[in-house]
């Protein structure tokens, strides 16, 4: 085939440097690219005053290369440079970036250190997980150059409506790490495929990532003080490269394809209608405070990537050293360019953001009320139909659910409907009104400002904090196996033991836990907004009581799937429930008027007495009627009656009367621990139903056939 | 790499021996396209292949391009587990039908 670019003038070299061909380059886009003949280097750096391109081969401890850029090599800030010649699939590259060194102003320049390029797609250096790194290496995360031509054969993201979205929140490596997950390739993206038909059998129709950006796994890694196990950066919430998916996570990290495996399994889980969303962590990065390695920013122009203090100290919004300063416009771009290149390059449904908060403060730390990042991100033409989750909270004492600046694109992650669940399931007095609220979508956070409840994402668990089994198994967190004497990890758990702390065999307690896992789904899964699950919460999954597992790689993290068959029964009624919902728009309605326009309320609440609640203190009894027309056939009716009775004696509650022509059927009641799913829906036959102590019923109403 | 040209069973056949990376690959294209007869199928007998990089596997993607585009067959031969493997989690697997050996080649 003849290549019709060979003769462009801009494919023919200019300059020779340290024998190797170049010409000056293009400043966009950042990082490498292909270009005729060669690649096209370009960084950025405002404060630096001299650049050189550092060449190595894979895995050489030193460069066969070190390219200074000529002046006429610089554009504004921007070094670029087009090398001809070179093995791409043998390179790394890096940068020396020459400059001041005045902490007290900001500027960390130091050109004996070779740093990584923030655009980086392909990251080296943690190729296998787990596997002890070289402490001794000049340039441990090393730049590689990509190749962005996987075939997707037609996929584009899937744009499920938010309201009928459900979320499964996963750790890639948690997920199938055990050998009980019988996958090919445990712990990887490509294991994770092989679970692919049991997530679509279980009904989500999306899948949360804990973070799959590059990052360390041995970051902050040591050993057990009394144990000895080694303690790892588990979760990853600690970015080295916001360009590149983890080589670690990939079966063939080794072979630098991880770009492939992951798009494969993006394209895997969207042929069976699961949507991705990645949770990103732009608030912070790998190179922590002044103690803290220099990687990347920090050399490269410290004072702009990060928020620092007049004194030039690093400022600590999120808990973690550093704060990467979202609201400076070089970094916005990066951000931006960032979330483009997933959501076009690798087909990202979505984005669940860790500590946002921390995007909405200005270059000093002040909360904004209009962050131009978040501003950006709402209105951006490539991510418009991206769904934009936000944890709306930060370290730095910012809680912002319910009016984090939301542009009308902007969900959340909704911490209040955690709680209230949690202090309701345990029969907290005083909850019923607040339930009230979270059932409907929160109409209390999100009605004034004109949002809709698909804005509020639902959890009762996630990946911080009790899974559900120990929710309902523990009073208090048990994380000796952190190696911080306990004191780490959250004690706001709202959490009841139901008798014993941990372990037990009385099968009274036993019961009761059970009861008490399956009434949290029900209430999860009959509230409008957003459900999401932690993973292997369908099956009981435990962390024995660790409320913070963020640092261990062992089978207190990994997902038990041995527990699929031993709570084989909990499956089942959470995959009827994810189900039911599915089929039941009434629980997926996404506005808040009270009107259906079908001379029943969109949502109406319920206690003993039909319309009548108790919202008093002591009222631990609380139903809720849901209804929507079925579209698109017109005229039919969806009814949903839920009741809930959290208190510790049986209670009586009056159902209102079904529809004119309509009948109630009961479909679950988790009182019956031998059967909680009606499968065949009996018809109700009396005007009420006795619930039993701390149980849940779910109706639903149809016209007889 | 040894790059030889046989014919078996109707099916024109490219043996590849060594390995398939960013170093040799051009070696394999430049090869293909002179040897390449239009209207015969195409059947690569990488036995003798040990390793394919990424480089390898997208050259393997193109050269099913052409033979699509020449409407020829391209059948891989005896390619090793650990490639198929990468092949598999990459994606790059299901484009190609793949015999074991030069034996199991059907009549062309």
């Amino acid at each position: 085939m003849n290549n019709v670019v060979v003769d462009r003038i801009d494919g023919l070299p200019t300059d020779e440097i340290g024998g190797f061909q170049v010409r000056p380059g293009k400043p966009l886009p950042f990082g490498v690219s292909h270009v005729s003949n060669g690649l096209n280097f370009s960084i950025y750096t405002s404060a630096g005053t001299a650049c050189t391109l550092v060449l190595f081969r894979r895995g050489d401890s030193n460069p066969f290369a070190e390219l200074p850029f000529p002046r006429n090599y610089r554009i504004g800030d921007v070094f670029c440079m087009v090398v001809f010649g070179l093995d791409y699939e043998d390179l790394e590259y890096g940068y020396r970036i020459d400059g001041p060194f005045d902490s007290v102003v900001g500027h960390r320049f130091d050109f004996n250190k070779i740093l990584m390029d923030p655009y980086a797609r392909l990251i080296s250096g943690r190729n296998v997980w787990g596997e002890e790194p070289n402490w001794e290496q000049i340039y441990p995360y090393r730049a590689k150059v990509s190749t962005d031509d996987f075939d997707w054969e037609g996929d584009r993201p899937l744009e499920i409506s938010p309201e009928d979205l459900v979320i499964y929140e996963a750790h890639v490596r948690a997920f199938t790490q055990s050998p009980s997950a019988e996958v090919k390739h445990p712990g990887t993206y490509a294991g994770l495929v092989d679970k692919i038909p049991y997530l679509k059998d279980l009904g989500v129709n999306a899948i949360e990532l804990m973070p799959i950006y590059e990052f360390d796994e041995f970051e902050n890694s040591r050993l057990h003080p009394e144990t000895g196990e080694r303690l790892y950066n588990f979760w990853g919430y600690s970015t080295v490269g916001f360009f590149a998916p983890k080589a670690g996570y990939a079966a063939t990290g080794r072979f630098g394809m991880q770009m492939d495996e992951f798009k494969q399994l993006v394209k895997t889980l969207h042929k069976a209608g699961i949507e991705v969303i990645l949770d990103v962590v732009f608030n912070h990065t790998a190179e922590g405070n002044d103690q803290g390695p220099t990687l990347s920013f920090k050399g490269l122009d410290n004072k702009i990537y990060y928020m620092l203090t007049p004194e030039g100290y690093y400022f600590n919004f999120s808990g973690t050293g550093n704060t990467l300063n979202c609201n400076n416009p070089v970094v916005r771009s990066l951000v931006l360019d960032c979330l483009r290149y997933w959501a076009a390059e690798f087909h990202i449904d979505g984005f669940r953001f860790d500590l946002a908060s921390i995007l909405g403060r200005d270059p000093w730390g002040a909360p904004l009320s209009n962050p131009p990042l978040l501003e950006s991100l709402a209105f951006d033409p490539i991510l418009s139909s991206c769904k934009l989750i936000a944890e709306a909270w930060d370290a730095g004492g910012l809680y912002q659910v319910g009016s984090f600046p939301a542009f009308g694109r902007w969900g959340e992650w909704n911490g209040k409907y955690r709680d209230c669940a949690r202090r309701f399931l345990k029969g907290d007095a005083g909850m019923v009104g607040e339930l009230a609220q979270r059932i409907q979508g929160s109409p209390d956070l999100y009605r004034h400002s004109g949002r809709s409840p698909a804005t509020s994402v639902n959890f009762i668990t996630c990946h911080d904090g009790f899974t559900l089994a120990d929710l309902v198994s523990f009073n208090g967190k048990h994380n000796d196996a952190n190696g911080e004497g306990n004191r780490d990890g959250g004690d706001d758990n709202h959490s009841w033991n139901c008798g014993a702390e941990g372990w037990t065999d009385d099968p009274v307690i036993l019961s009761l836990r059970k009861r008490q896992i399956m009434n949290a789904m029900a209430i999860l899964f009959t509230s409008r907004g957003i459900p999401m699950v932690l993973m292997g919460d369908e099956f009981g999954r435990s962390q024995h009581g660790n409320n913070n597992a963020y640092c261990l790689d062992s089978p207190v993290s990994w997902v038990d799937w041995s527990l699929l068959q031993s709570n084989r029964d909990l499956h089942q009624y959470v995959k009827a429930l994810i189900h039911f919902r599915n089929r039941h728009p009434a629980l997926r309605v996404n506005h808040f008027e009270e009107d259906s326009g079908l001379h029943l309320p969109s949502c109406s609440f319920h206690g003993q007495g039909a319309w009548s609640a108790d919202w008093s203190d002591e009222s631990r009894q609380l139903a809720w009627m849901m209804t929507a027309g079925l579209q698109p056939n017109g005229g039919g009716l969806d009814v949903v009656y839920v009741a809930a009775n959290m208190a510790h004696f049986a209670s009586w509650f009056e159902t209102p009367e079904a529809p004119e022509g309509y009948r109630w059927r009961i479909c679950f009641n988790t009182g019956d621990q031998n059967s909680p799913i009606l499968a065949s829906e009996p018809i109700l036959g009396s005007p009420g139903l006795m619930l039993g102590e701390r149980s849940v019923v779910i109706l639903s109403a149809s016209a007889p056939a | 790499m040894e790059l030889s040209k046989s014919s078996a069973k109707g099916w024109q056949v490219i043996h590849v021996v060594g390995q398939v990376d960013s170093k040799t690959v051009g070696e394999l294209r430049d090869y293909i396209d002179k040897e390449l007869e239009e209207g015969k199928p195409v059947a690569l007998d990488v036995q003798g292949v040990p390793f394919m990089s990424s480089a390898g596997l997208r050259t393997l993607l193109t050269l099913h391009r052409r033979t699509e585009v020449m409407a020829v067959s391209l059948a891989l031969v005896g390619i090793a587990s650990e490639i198929a493997d990468t092949m598999k989690v990459t994606g790059f697997y299901d484009y190609f039908t793949k015999y074991a050996n030069l034996s199991s080649l059907p009549e062309s």
